[in-house]
């Protein structure tokens, strides 16, 4: 098996030198945000919130690489998690005027902000700014610590050449950003003083074609270099099973919701997305490629997956006090509950800072 | 190896055809130029080869076209990938993936090539253009140089056996110029690789290749023969060959060694000609018309201007020279402000930028970017320059527009839509856009750029006629033949830091890197040009 080459590596110090680029699963890292996600948008209660927040920032700490961008460091994360959470505070007890414990009265007759401002309002406000601080935490953690493409690597094969296109759509951005930085010099050098709207629209025609240029002479140096992008075939399998998969999702989501059929409506389902995969599968055999670095999945990753599974799963099913993750403020604001065997599964989410 | 019959090929919507009933045969494991003015075809030549025309670029081909005994037309480019690798212009545009690495695999992957080969192959490829001490380097941390070498490796990755290059070295500095065609020579040589390369700075690729194909603007035949032959038939030469030819020197030197034969003997003879007749230096009479002290330009913590003097005056030609990344682009925006130094003074006409806008900095100043495109953006040609003068709420004088169309060749095109126009044509578009305002200074950024010769030479023209008229004007270039038919003088920078500065005689006969050709043959002369030997030969029969 191993080929011994004149400067290559052998397979070890080869798998040594990939791991030192990325050192957790981008699948590992999906799977600690899906977590997040599940445990953000089902419980508002401030002990948990508070310990995903912990963690995450733990986590950002410990593991994210500082990123390059200079435009990553604009606004720092604690100024930003603490905007969001008084905005939300703020908006919150301005727009909702239930709650026992009135702080003070607005006349009633100015629309929408009139009456009572609570201090229940204002906590509600917060838990939920604090749920979408846990959500920006998190992508941030996940934006800084798996790039863009090895996301993208996880695309089924079928999707391989949108995956392909989709990155390079990403790595358009910064150029674009850079293209039109270009313009409004070349505009400004030519007497072109940049004032409202109005003044922008010259920019855009540069611009676009300029975009249009750089996208079709990367695609022609894909092409070159072997990229198909529509391989033409006379198997017409994957397009009819795809979409008869997916008439098959709709009419038996269609039966579960509108005429209640629920074990029908099921089998569709189940028989529909059978079908889809199989589609996907065939389109995917389509287009042949292969990985040259692909990821190692260790027993860290492991780790980070059953973990934040672990924290996922004592939210969503009833094993522990499922009442604890409804805290709501209202009518009174009373001090909420706290499960440890909840708040321990939360801090699951640590998994990626150990080691 | 390569054979097209009578091919034609016309773009969708194009009123005449790109390529009109071309037939050649190329031979296998030569390094083969391709020649000609912009719009002759070349770029759609090469892409014939691979089958991006007409697979990618659509239009309508007739004639047969054979390459490693496919037809491109009827098989697809994936399937010539693996037979013809492609280099691009721009080496920023082919990049797909972010690291050296990924980017050469990225042909295998798509190829389906198991990871063990893949392995071997990257390995194998990153040996042969020296690229394996850069291998995890993200591809935007690289110089232009090594940039265009990870895009010949991306390219020959899949091993091909014909390697096409468009104008891969139109962007480069001369040394990164020279290591990239000091590469594909090995390739050429080690590998028995096949390689047609387009480019117009034939004094650089000259040296290094076995043939000539020359395709012509009109309906000219295609010529193809070994170099010398080739340059005994057609006009296109450089400054080497034209001295040659016009001096009878046989056979026609190719290389400055060769030219070295004839030279030293011819000037034995000649040397009293030489009798240093440097250029007259233009008499400096009242104030520069820019004027910079002491400035330093940072970026983070890479100081990019450390301190630099400068001054421009007016009736003078500046050229500014330098390797890739010594500071020459910043310090033409920072004379402009579009880069505000942390240090020292800037002055255009007598006032200090410090504070001014870049709009109105630019009224006294003409400044042309690396690409013209950018600046262009009007519905015609005459647009262009009303636009510049609304802005600058100056009167748009018809005649006065007129005059300068007339001057830049443009006035047959003055309701042309500019970027439909050749490169040529838009670089003078955008130089009238720019130079609307009569400005008393003009900078100019790599003005040669993918310019033919004869686009060059109406540049050099006008660049003379401008400054003759009292036009201060300062030219950042790699182009040593431009800086040595126009300079006045010469300015080399390295690192942030001028570190030469004086009569072109003087600062580029003496420089390994920036001489022009005709510097090397006759190194003690102060020669730069051919018209400066002829000039001394013609004086010498007096």
């Amino acid at each position: 098996m191993d080929v011994s080459v004149k400067g290559a590596l052998t397979p070890n110090a080869w798998r040594a030198a990939s791991h030192l680029r990325r050192s957790i699963h981008s699948m590992a890292w999906m799977a600690w945000v899906a977590a997040i996600v599940v445990i953000a948008t089902l419980t508002r209660n401030p002990w948990y919130l508070g310990l995903v927040i912990a963690s995450v920032a733990f986590v950002r700490r410990r593991c994210a690489a500082p990123s390059e961008s200079p435009h990553a460091t604009l606004l720092s994360p604690v100024r930003f998690s603490l905007l969001v959470i008084t905005t939300a505070a703020l908006f919150n007890m301005a727009m909702v005027h239930v709650g026992a414990t009135v702080l003070f009265t607005l006349p009633p007759w100015i629309p929408l902000l009139g009456g009572a401002w609570t201090l229940e309002a204002l906590a509600y406000g917060a838990l939920n700014g604090a749920a979408l601080v846990s959500l920006f935490l998190g992508f941030s953690v996940l934006n800084r610590a798996t790039s863009v493409r090895s996301l993208l690597r996880l695309i089924p094969r079928a999707f391989y050449p949108v995956a392909v296109v989709t990155s390079i759509a990403v790595s358009f951005i910064p150029t674009t950003l850079q293209q039109i930085e270009q313009i409004r010099e070349a505009q400004a050098v030519r007497g072109h003083r940049l004032r409202g709207v109005r003044s922008w629209l010259p920019l855009l025609i540069p611009l676009l074609e300029g975009g249009m240029e750089r996208a079709l002479q990367l695609a022609e140096a894909m092409t070159a270099r072997g990229f198909a992008g529509g391989v033409e075939t006379r198997d017409r399998w994957p397009q009819m099973l795809t979409l008869t998969g997916f008439v098959g999702l709709v009419a038996g989501w269609l039966l579960q919701i509108v005429w209640r059929q629920q074990e029908a409506g099921a089998a569709l389902l189940a028989f529909g997305a059978l079908l889809l995969l199989t589609g996907l599968w065939r389109a995917g055999r389509r287009h042949p490629h292969t990985v040259y670095r692909p990821e190692q999945w260790r027993a860290r990753d492991w780790l980070v997956a059953v973990a934040a599974g672990a924290a996922a799963l004592a939210y969503l099913l009833p094993l522990f006090a499922r009442e604890t993750l409804f805290y709501y403020p209202y009518p009174a604001l009373s001090w909420p509950a706290f499960d440890w065997r909840i708040g321990l599964a939360t801090l699951g989410l640590l998994a990626p800072a150990l080691s | 190896m390569i054979r097209l019959e009578h091919v034609t090929y016309t773009y969708p919507d194009a009123a005449s055809p790109a390529l009109n009933d071309v037939s050649l045969e190329l031979p296998e494991g030569q390094l083969i130029l391709v020649i000609g003015p912009s719009g002759a075809g070349k770029s759609t030549l090469l892409r014939c080869l691979n089958g991006l025309t007409p697979h990618f670029s659509g239009g309508v081909l007739r004639g047969a076209i054979h390459v490693a005994g496919l037809d491109p037309v009827s098989v697809t480019p994936r399937v010539l990938s693996r037979h013809v690798g492609f280099v691009f212009q721009d080496p920023e545009a082919q990049f797909v993936t972010e690291t050296v690495e990924d980017e050469i695999a990225f042909a295998l992957e798509n190829a389906a090539m198991s990871r063990q080969e893949m392995r071997v192959r990257v390995e194998e490829t990153l040996d042969l253009l020296d690229l394996t001490p850069l291998r995890d380097r993200p591809i935007k941390t690289l110089s232009g140089g090594e940039r265009q070498r990870v895009a010949i490796a991306a390219a020959l990755a899949l091993r091909p056996s014909i390697l096409a290059l468009d104008e891969p070295t139109s962007q480069l500095d001369p040394k990164s110029a020279e290591d990239v065609l000091n590469s594909l020579v090995r390739l050429n040589q080690d590998l028995g690789l096949t390689i047609i390369l387009a480019e117009h700075r034939l004094e650089r690729v000259l040296p290094y290749v076995d043939s000539i194909l020359y395709l012509p603007d009109d309906d000219g035949p295609v010529l193809f023969d070994d170099v010398r032959t080739m340059m005994g038939k057609i006009e296109l030469a450089p400054p080497l060959v034209r001295l040659g030819k016009a001096l009878g020197w046989r056979p026609l030197p190719l290389t400055i060694k060769e030219g070295l034969r004839f030279s030293r003997p011819w000037f034995a003879e000649h040397s009293v000609a030489a009798l240093r007749r440097s250029k007259p230096q233009p008499a400096r009479n009242g104030e520069p018309s820019i004027r910079a002290r002491g400035v330093k330009v940072r970026f983070g913590q890479q100081e990019a201007l450390r301190g630099i003097d400068l001054e421009l005056w007016p009736g003078e030609i500046v050229v500014l020279m330098g390797r890739n990344g010594a500071g020459k682009t910043t310090l033409l925006r920072s004379l402009v402000g579009l880069v505000r130094p942390h240090a020292g003074v800037i002055e255009v006409a007598g006032q200090n930028i410090a504070g001014q806008q870049v709009a109105d900095i630019c009224r006294k100043v003409g400044y042309l970017p690396q690409d013209p495109n950018t600046l262009l953006f009007a519905e015609s040609v005459e647009q262009e320059l009303r636009v510049t003068l609304r802005n600058h709420r100056m009167d748009a004088e018809e005649r006065k527009i007129a005059a300068l169309l007339q001057r830049l060749k443009l006035h047959d095109k003055m309701n042309a839509y500019p970027r439909d126009l050749s490169v040529g044509e838009r670089q003078r578009v955008a130089l009238a856009a720019i130079s609307v305002t009569q400005p008393g200074a003009l900078l100019l950024d790599e003005p040669t750029r993918g310019l033919d010769y004869a686009a060059k030479q109406e540049l050099e023209r006008m660049l003379r006629e401008w400054r003759d008229e009292g036009m201060a004007i300062l030219v950042v270039t790699h182009d040593v033949e431009l800086a040595a038919a126009i300079a006045d003088r010469v300015i080399l920078m390295s690192q942030g830091e001028i570190i030469a500065e004086g009569p072109p005689a003087d600062v580029l006969a003496t420089s390994p890197l920036f001489a022009p050709q005709i510097a090397r043959l006759f190194p003690e002369s102060g020669w730069l040009t051919v018209e400066d030997v002829l000039g001394a030969n013609g004086r010498c029969q007096d």
